[in-house]
């Protein structure tokens, strides 16, 4: 299962394309420009690749979460768990912008996000706003 | 009565303590050696950190760092040639300055130097990714943080210790020469030869024990505090401050001891 939340935040000393190029770098041994394409590859997937140089500090909320979601796909784990998606997407209106990026990325596998119960009604409101 | 049951206490706990950090410290290395040893931690990537961690601990500092050994190598030799002068041994002068400089004031002010620009940055550093979760982000995503953070930094700090006291050696070398003999080889002979009596193997060997040690001391122990920090922000100064002593604690006793070897 990969996961998506507030307490596994991203390497600050790293920019978004270093973050997500890790993980085909350690993890399945590609040379360093091959995990860059691939990193690179996921973030355009995800209709965000303008957010590759810039590190932690310097995104916004909405830039940090799909720079952790990029992060989270690029492990190809059978499950993805978002955790809490409003503790870390403050700035949008998250269920929309989910479901967005869940579009674009197009890849198999489960999305499950895990939120409070008193967030159902934003679901709701984004499932009758389509 | 219950004062010195409170001291004993006290004492106990701090000794308990250290031996606690000692252990950390050396079950770390021993983690770090053993990953050495594996033929999966020498891929392009870590190769890659390790080039990186140099370039920022030796050669980014290179002109700052040779210009205080310039400075204060410049200062050592004139006082050692003027007292020399004065005492009529001036025969001694060159030996005095390489054991002086060479083999002891040099290696510590580079570990020193190291220790106040890369060790305290590391601390930090470790500190602060134990706070914010960052070591149990890398842990989720399978990316081991020894390969990736801590042993690329060992590395880094062992080759720039011994590489940054070799050449602040062979730069004290070179202006304890024109200081005693100006811009003429007429004193090259005698010059090498005292350098080729000092440095037999023993020395040399023990020289670059000595700065190997300087280095692990100047990242292991500061990574290592950062570690042990717990996931509280204001701690971050507190773990820094408690590094950074025990960097200059352990740097001292190396010296010392290697003193002691030498001349005891």
């Amino acid at each position: 299962m990969a996961r998506v939340a507030l307490d596994l935040p991203l390497r600050a000393n790293l920019s978004a394309l270093d973050n997500i190029a890790l993980i085909p770098l350690y993890q399945r041994h590609y040379g360093a420009a091959e995990s860059t394409r691939q990193a690179l590859a996921m973030l355009d997937r995800l209709g965000h690749g303008e957010i590759a140089p810039l590190r932690d500090p310097d995104m916004t909320p909405a830039q940090r979460f799909v720079t952790q979601l990029a992060r989270a796909l690029i492990l190809k784990r059978p499950r993805l768990v978002i955790d809490r998606p409003g503790a870390m997407l403050y700035d949008v209106p998250y269920p929309r912008f989910i479901r967005q990026l869940a579009a674009q990325a197009e890849l198999t596998g489960t999305w499950e996000i895990y939120d409070f119960s008193w967030n159902q009604v934003l679901y709701n409101q984004a499932l009758y706003s389509e | 009565m219950h004062f010195l049951a409170a001291s004993i206490e006290s004492l106990g706990a701090k000794i308990v303590g250290w031996f606690v950090v000692g252990y950390g410290i050396f079950a770390f290395l021993t983690q770090a050696v053993l990953l050495l040893l594996h033929r999966s931690t020498w891929n392009r990537a870590t190769y890659d950190v390790v080039i990186k961690q140099v370039y920022f601990t030796a050669i980014q500092i290179l002109p700052v760092f040779l210009g205080y050994v310039w400075v204060i190598s410049w200062l050592l030799i004139s006082i050692i040639l003027s007292t020399a002068r004065d005492f009529g041994l001036t025969e001694f002068a060159s030996e005095m300055t390489i054991r002086v400089l060479v083999l002891e004031l040099l290696p510590f002010i580079t570990a020193l130097f190291i220790a106040l620009r890369s060790g305290s940055a590391m601390n930090t550093e470790v500190a602060l990714m134990r706070v914010n979760n960052e070591l149990d982000a890398l842990a989720h995503c399978k990316v081991p943080p020894m390969q990736l953070e801590f042993l690329p930094r060992l590395i880094g700090g062992v080759v720039s210790v011994i590489a940054l006291a070799c050449l602040a050696g062979l730069l004290a070398l070179l202006l304890a020469y024109l200081s005693m003999y100006g811009l003429t080889p007429a004193g090259l002979e005698l010059f090498t030869r005292t350098i080729a009596k000092i440095f037999d193997f023993r020395i040399v060997a023990g020289l670059l024990v000595k700065c190997a040690l300087f280095g692990l001391a100047v990242t292991l122990i500061p990574i290592t505090a950062g570690l042990e920090t717990p996931k509280k922000l204001f701690m971050v100064p507190v773990s820094v401050l408690r590094g950074m002593m025990r960097v200059f604690f352990v740097i001292v006793v190396i010296e010392v001891v290697s003193l002691a070897l030498k001349y005891i």
